[in-house]
């Protein structure tokens, strides 16, 4: 099973700030959500343990996640692959980055591969669960480079 | 020329709706399945599968689940090779399959390790621990993309192509020139989805190998003990008489419980190698995604016919789905089963079929699904191909059926694709269906709907079948005779045993095979027990599947009944002091000729047999017997069924459904009703909900209950039945055997039934499932068109 999402998202950063950010595999894993764990591996990987519940697969799934910065600072493209109980899930997940006066807009992407019993849910249930993965991932980035988020370090 | 009649006669035994003697302990609950069986020291296996369909296994460690408190082994393909294990042979001998996968996997869910623990939960968490990295590599799903041997899938195969085999049958040319010549053809390409038996019990072995006997005992979901304890000693080398197969109640196989699993294997090799009853009892989703599917063939049927609707010829060329081993069902002389009754009811002048098989990544089997092997295939691409040929024709359906049928004295019928049907009045069949249901008023109310724009359909199926596998010059099975046996043992006070060499699944042979063998020994039908399934004691015989239980062991049942009857007639003349040739069996008796007061029971003789036996005579009375078929039987059918549909939703209400069969002489009548019922109902839910499915990606998206639906009393129809009764000329009790002609007849009526429906809009075919989304779509497409 083969699903694609886009989206947008304005942050309230300069472009510099925004590329420095999703550059860091600390700052990518903090925005993922239901993160359980992770594990920074290199400067431009890590691992994570997300709790998933989609439909009857309900459990603890392994991810490896390697950033792929994109020579001149306009695009960073991501993979992530793993999975747990039987399944495997491969996302393919990138971002264009350009200035948007003061801001910065991002143009993202994600095309996600599901194997084994989380596809057999797929077309039903797990669309909006991979949305709402790569989706949250995107606004909790903008989320974080907002002033507010960002005046109070944590 | 056969003799066909309205009822079946009722005799001593024969006939009658006896109760099921099997049914007080279902009832109560206290059957004893697989897994009802433990025993001490009994450990756990759970098998690891693969979630890509098609890849490289780089590397397995077993490190993280051997580390769980409780695992026991974590066995891998690699484990079993050194035991020369890693690959058993199919079912028909011609490919091998893996056990556990070695170098890659090849289709989705294949097992890839067995996890041995100390408790069924230990050990399936455990087999999430197994960390197997894969390469994937790219799937082929369907026969058409594998015929193109872009991506060849079997690297241990000697030639490079995905082709497994092709197989003929019939005059090529000679259909060729005669479908040039007809006034009317049609073609269509008709698929038989891929489905699945799913029998509520799922599969599952407990192994117990004993280090103080050395014998492996095998309690297993077995629709044919004796032929797996032959396939087990060959591909393990452990002597026949060292290995005892048990197979206890049996909830439902319809075919799933005929191949030899993987599970099997491993269970059985870390027994032996443990030296401890080692129990594998599959899930719901194992048993949907690696245990034998059934049908995924493919069907190009083309008729030929003149104006006034007479056929000429038929040409159907096949491409079946194997998955990734060639594991179908079939007999080692009949790669592609029995397709060649594809000719089905109708006497056609020549015709031609051509099959080739192919490897896909999916599930490998092809089990005879509740069918004589690929009789359902064949019957329900005759029975599309003759309502596609009536609609062409303008022609009423049942018409096309009554001027094309092999008439009753063509009977022995010599089919063009040569097989030699037994018996049958199929005129007279398809008429009494037609009065039944008032076939001529429901064209009316159609007529009169039609022109409201309502959607009314009439499906007619009138199948053939071939079934009771079979005379032992054409049918074997990796070399061994396809005949069957019993063994009847009667006590000195009239009560008996009788033994067989099938295995009922729900069948109930216990009371059907004691009916017979009471008719033909005048005892009580209710003091014969009947055991199968314990290849320690039951005579030798190839399992119950194929509707062959009835025609082959039952005929052996009849036959060991009448070596007993002549032994006890030499008894009787001993007894009743008169010559041997003036002793006669009439009315359940033995009796002197024309003295029916000088007579004696079965009992009395019985009694004689211990106490008194015949000077030189052997004492007791028993005997054993192989029955060897001369010729399949042919059951057939005339079902008619009558759906509303509804253009707006796509919702198909079944509002009529009526079966009428022949199946031969009928042992217990409420049985055969009972089988009706129940087969009508797996065919409702091929025809209009079961599939199946893999996406592009090979992922198998019918893995549970939820997705894969078996009908519950909610949405199956009412059920109308009635009989004919056309005795088959060379069994011996002219029985036929019933258990799949409802499978096989019913989904070609469902679906000529919703395409009569769809007529005015001008649809003429959907491929089953017809799902309420397919049937809305073809309303929506043909109202936009």
């Amino acid at each position: 099973m083969n699903l694609e999402y886009r989206g947008t998202e304005t942050i309230p950063a300069s472009k510099d700030a925004v590329w420095a950010f999703i550059n860091d595999p600390a700052s990518i894993a903090s925005c993922m959500p239901d993160v359980l764990e992770s594990t920074v591996v290199d400067p431009r990987t890590f691992d994570a343990v997300v709790q998933v519940a989609v439909g009857p697969v309900r459990g603890k799934f392994k991810f490896h996640v390697v950033l792929d910065p994109q020579p001149g600072g306009d695009r960073m493209n991501m993979k992530i692959s793993g999975g747990g109980f039987g399944s495997v899930v491969d996302l393919d997940a990138g971002a264009d980055i350009r200035a948007d006066g003061a801001g910065t807009t991002l143009d993202w992407t994600g095309a996600a591969s599901m194997r084994g019993p989380v596809a057999t849910v797929g077309g039903r249930v797990i669309d909006s669960q991979a949305k709402r993965v790569i989706s949250t991932t995107f606004a909790n980035v903008k989320s974080k480079l907002s002033p507010a988020t960002v005046a109070q370090p944590t | 020329m056969s003799t066909t009649t309205d009822s079946t006669p009722q005799t001593h035994s024969m006939g009658h709706s006896m109760k099921r003697k099997e049914d007080p302990r279902f009832i109560r609950g206290h059957g004893k399945y697989l897994d009802d069986f433990t025993l001490p020291g009994m450990v756990w296996m759970s098998l690891v599968h693969s979630p890509y369909p098609h890849a490289r296994i780089v590397k397995i460690d077993k490190t993280a689940a051997l580390a769980v408190p409780g695992v026991i082994a974590v066995l891998t393909g690699e484990d079993l090779a050194a035991h020369n294990l890693a690959w058993v042979p199919t079912f028909h001998g011609y490919d091998k399959q893996m056990v556990l996968a070695v170098g890659k996997v090849l289709y989705q869910y294949q097992e890839v390790a067995g996890v041995i623990a100390t408790s069924r939960e230990i050990a399936q968490d455990a087999a999430e621990l197994v960390d197997v990295e894969y390469e994937p590599l790219d799937p082929v799903t369907n026969p058409f993309q594998s015929r193109e041997d872009k991506i060849i899938l079997r690297d241990d195969r000697e030639n490079k192509t995905n082709h497994i085999y092709h197989w003929e049958v019939g005059k090529r040319e000679e259909t060729d020139a005669a479908l040039a010549a007809s006034d009317v053809t049609i073609k269509e390409r008709i698929v038989f989805q891929r489905c699945h038996p799913a029998p509520l019990e799922p599969c599952g072995i407990l192994a117990d190998m004993s280090p103080n006997t050395g014998r492996l005992t095998l309690y297993l979901t077995s629709q044919a003990p004796h032929a797996h304890r032959t396939v087990v000693s060959l591909v393990t080398g452990i002597p026949e008489d060292k290995i005892h197969i048990i197979s206890p109640d049996i909830g439902g196989g319809f075919g799933n419980k005929v191949p030899v699993y993987p599970g099997y294997v491993v269970s059985a090799a870390a027994s032996v190698v443990l030296g401890v009853p080692v129990k594998w009892v599959e899930t719901r989703t194992e048993n949907l995604t690696t245990t034998g599917f059934a049908r995924d063939y493919h069907m190009d049927v083309e008729i030929g016919a003149s104006k006034d609707g007479r056929v000429t010829a038929l040409k159907v060329a096949t491409a079946a789905d194997h998955g990734a081993f060639d594991a179908a069902a079939d007999p080692t002389k009949y790669p592609a089963g029995l397709f060649g009754i594809v000719t089905g009811s109708y006497d056609f002048p020549t015709a031609f079929t051509e099959l080739d098989a192919y490897f896909t990544n999916k599930a490998p089997g092809g089990v005879a699904y509740r069918c004589s092997f690929r009789v359902t295939e064949a019957s329900f691409a005759i029975e599309r191909g003759m309502e596609l040929l009536a609609r062409k024709l303008n022609m009423d359906p049942s018409e096309l059926r009554l001027k094309n049928f092999v008439r009753k004295d063509q009977f022995p019928y010599p089919s063009p694709l040569g097989f030699v049907y037994d018996s049958g009045d199929y005129h007279l069949t398809l008429r009494k269906a037609l009065d039944l249901i008032g076939y001529d008023d429901l064209r009316k109310e159609q007529a009169e709907k039609r022109k409201r724009g309502e959607l009314m359909g009439i499906g007619i199926s009138t199948f053939t079948e071939a079934v009771g596998a079979g005379p032992s010059k054409h049918f074997d099975i990796m070399g061994i005779k396809m005949f069957d046996s019993a063994e009847i043992r009667v006590h000195p006070t009239g009560s008996a045993i009788l033994r067989a060499g099938t295995k009922s699944q729900g069948q109930g042979h216990e009371t059907t095979w004691a009916q017979i063998a009471a008719e033909e020994l005048g005892l009580d039908p209710q003091n014969i027990m009947v055991e199968e399934g314990d290849t320690d004691t039951a005579p030798y015989g190839l399992g119950t599947y194929a509707s062959r239980s009835t025609p082959v062991a039952g005929a052996a049942i009849a036959m060991a009944s009448r070596k007993i009857r002549e032994k006890a007639r030499k008894i009787a003349a001993h007894l009743l002091e008169a010559p041997l040739d003036d002793v006669e069996w009439t009315n359940y008796k033995f009796q002197v000729k024309g003295q029916p007061d000088n007579a004696l029971t079965m009992q009395q003789i019985a009694f004689a047999a211990y106490t008194n036996p015949a000077p030189d005579s052997e004492p007791g009375l028993e005997a054993t017997f192989y029955y060897d078929p001369p010729n399949l039987t042919f059951p057939y059918g005339a079902y008619i069924a009558v759906v509303d549909v509804d253009r707006e939703t796509g919702a198909v209400k079944v509002r009529r459904f009526l079966a009428i069969d022949d199946c031969g002489t009928v042992i217990n009548p409420m049985i055969v009703e009972g089988q009706i019922h129940g087969g009508l109902t797996e065919g409702f839910a091929i025809a209009f909900m079961q599939e199946i499915a893999y996406d592009e990606q090979g992922n198998n998206l019918n893995t549970n209950f939820t997705d894969y639906l078996v009908p519950t009393s909610l949405e199956t129809p009412h059920w109308e039945t009635s009989s004919t009764y056309t005795p088959s000329p060379h069994h011996p009790i002219g029985a036929k055997g019933v258990g799949e002609s409802p499978n096989v007849g019913s989904p070609a009526a469902f679906v000529n039934a919703v395409m009569d429906a769809l007529s005015p809009l001008g649809v003429t075919h959907i491929d089953m499932p017809l799902t309420r989304e397919k049937v809305w779509r073809a309303c929506r497409q043909a109202t936009t068109a």
